[in-house]
């Protein structure tokens, strides 16, 4: 672990221009999350945790201040770098787990590593990656309709892990899983961090919450507690 | 390495096969009207084309238009005389040169009065450019043979007597004697004279009964190698028109590049009528591509938000729509070599032209612009695909 935080926000904001006048998602945040920590972000609804997701996710710019990520500051990154920063460093895990339809359990895991390399895997990583979340190698080929939710998400982590990234972004990855299921995810996630991963986790759930080193609370878009 | 962007899109094909099939339809009737129309336009000018290149070999002399010079006493005659035929033939060389006299006439069949041409030729000459399809050629001074349209409007047999002349009491007439038939020539006048309205004598009794002794109203060359056709022209007018322009010389080239281009522009007429349907195609593949664009919007917030660059969508929606392309332009190709073939026979009633590569070119030649017309039909869906904001994309239900 170096000094450089591994995400820096500096006074971020957010707002949105709406019919009915501006609104403003993300209030004047400034915080760092170091590299190897589990970070959970809680608060009501429209605190601004999606708003936040998506901008430490870089599928969103702020529209004022500055986010580094990994030493470099998403504002200055062109479309493409973002594209590889989101492909190569982040791994994102949804709540309604968000799989390819098309393609099989497999092929989803194995697509990211398609999308780096420009070539399908003979390393058998995608399927050691599958295997190192529990998942049973004979699912492999089912597509994800065919498959439970605890198994979608599982197959979800494995996909966000598949290139090894830097940075797990989880939003309520267990927010559709049964109480039992969400907690062998979670366990996952721990284990994913005890190997260095940081994780960022967006939860309403305490007992969930309870899992990171640190707790981020939102609301009105401002960090009301650390 | 089997493209996985490429996998996707033949999924989704087979996923909305029904849909994809349907618009893929549109393509097939595209290709099939444009290549079914172009073969038939070509094969229809293939045909007049090999028609009228027939009589291609043949160069016709005949005198020009002769202006009278008021108080000139040399009177021209509107003939070509003996020593112009001598210098035609001098310049034609090796080929056959055929000079022949030529009227309008009034005749008699029994009661019947017609009006039509009448040919004097050397009865040798007639034999080498004339093809009696019934009955015998010249033998005696006042035999005739007819053409087939003549014969067949007066009901000519062999033997039938023929008055020439203004029906005259006073006046005996001169009677021929009809001794042959010509076949039809139709379009294609492979001798250079159009005989099926005619009658020919020999040219002993033609400048016995209308004058003109060594003097003809046309002569023509008979080429025996076409490509000589210009040089040959070029000669007869150096030698001949010397001093000043007494004999026009035509052939039949321009009549070919008339015909021709007529028939080209009603080729590429129906050829535009046949593109319309491909229009109506490229709609129903756009509507199929945005369609398939509205229904993945999620799965394209997925793959953009798990690192999938723009290209990469692009080329996922441009291969979809190449799939359909290749899906109606292989269907429409072969039911274009169905349809088309039966369409020119049926409407041309001739298919020796079907498959020579000027008419099957337009099989491929459909295919492409099939396939090019769903790839341009999936740019726009594409793009559209491509740019849209994952944030946006992934809320979508």
């Amino acid at each position: 672990m170096n000094d450089t935080p591994l995400i820096r926000l500096t006074d971020v904001s957010k707002v949105y221009h709406l019919e009915s006048g501006d609104f403003t998602a993300l209030n004047h945040i400034s915080l760092d999350i170091n590299e190897g920590e589990f970070v959970a972000l809680m608060g009501p609804s429209g605190s601004g945790k999606s708003t936040m997701m998506n901008q430490l996710g870089i599928l969103d710019v702020p529209t004022t201040g500055e986010i580094f990520i990994d030493g470099k500051n998403v504002a200055n990154m062109t479309n493409l770098e973002r594209t590889h920063m989101r492909r190569d460093t982040i791994g994102y895990v949804f709540q309604k787990f968000y799989l390819i339809p098309l393609l099989s359990a497999y092929e989803n895991v194995e697509y990211p590593l398609i999308l780096k390399y420009k070539k399908r895997d003979s390393t058998g990583r995608a399927a050691a990656v599958l295997k190192s979340v529990g998942f049973d190698e004979e699912m492999s080929a089912h597509r994800p309709s065919q498959l439970s939710g605890g198994q979608q998400q599982r197959v979800a982590i494995a996909r966000a892990l598949v290139n090894d990234p830097k940075i797990l972004l989880c939003d309520e990855p267990t927010g559709n899983l049964d109480r039992k299921t969400g907690f062998q995810i979670m366990e996952i996630l721990v284990g994913l961090n005890k190997e260095g991963k940081t994780v960022i986790l967006v939860t309403h759930d305490p007992k969930i919450a309870e899992y990171a080193h640190r707790t981020i609370q939102l609301e009105d878009g401002r960090v009301v507690g650390s | 390495m089997k493209d996985i962007f490429f996998d996707l899109s033949v999924r989704s094909v087979r996923l909305n096969f029904l849909r994809s099939l349907l618009a893929s339809i549109g393509i097939v009737i595209g290709v099939v009207a444009i290549s079914s129309m172009g073969m038939l336009g070509t094969n229809m000018q293939l045909m007049v084309k090999d028609q009228l290149t027939t009589g291609i070999n043949i160069i016709t002399v005949t005198p020009d238009v002769v202006r009278a010079e008021p108080g000139s006493s040399v009177s021209s005659s509107n003939e070509i005389t003996e020593i112009q035929l001598r210098d035609i033939r001098d310049a034609a060389g090796i080929n056959e040169v055929i000079p022949i006299d030529r009227t309008n006439t009034q005749f008699s069949i029994g009661s019947n009065d017609g009006r039509g041409s009448i040919y004097g030729l050397d009865p040798d000459d007639i034999k080498n450019i004339m093809n009696v399809s019934e009955g015998s050629t010249l033998r005696g001074e006042s035999d005739a043979i007819v053409g087939a349209t003549i014969a067949n409007r007066f009901n000519l047999k062999i033997g039938t007597r023929i008055k020439i002349g203004e029906p005259n009491v006073s006046v005996t007439r001169p009677v021929i004697r009809v001794v042959g038939i010509l076949s039809s020539a139709g379009l294609s006048s492979s001798n250079g004279i159009n005989t099926d309205n005619a009658i020919i004598v020999s040219d002993t009794w033609y400048t016995s009964q209308f004058g003109g002794g060594n003097e003809y109203d046309q002569v023509n060359v008979y080429l025996k190698d076409v490509s000589t056709l210009t040089a040959v022209e070029d000669a007869i007018d150096k030698k001949v028109n010397r001093n000043k322009e007494v004999v026009r010389i035509s052939d039949s080239s321009s009549r070919i590049t008339s015909v021709s281009s007529t028939l080209s522009s009603l080729t590429t007429f129906i050829l535009a009528i046949g593109s319309i349907s491909l229009l109506v195609a490229a709609t129903s593949i756009f509507n199929v591509m945005m369609m398939s664009v509205s229904e993945r919007v999620q799965e394209i917030g997925i793959l953009l938000s798990i690192g999938t660059e723009k290209g990469e969508i692009r080329r996922m929606f441009l291969y979809e729509a190449f799939i359909l392309g290749i899906i109606g332009a292989v269907i429409g190709g072969i039911m274009s070599v169905i349809i088309g073939y039966s369409v020119v026979s049926a409407m041309i009633g001739n298919t020796a032209y079907f498959f020579l590569p000027e008419s099957i070119v337009y099989i491929p030649g459909g295919m492409l612009i099939g396939m090019l017309v769903c790839i341009v039909s999936g740019l726009y869906p594409a793009w559209r695909a491509s740019n849209m904001d994952p944030i946006d994309a992934l809320r979508a239900e």
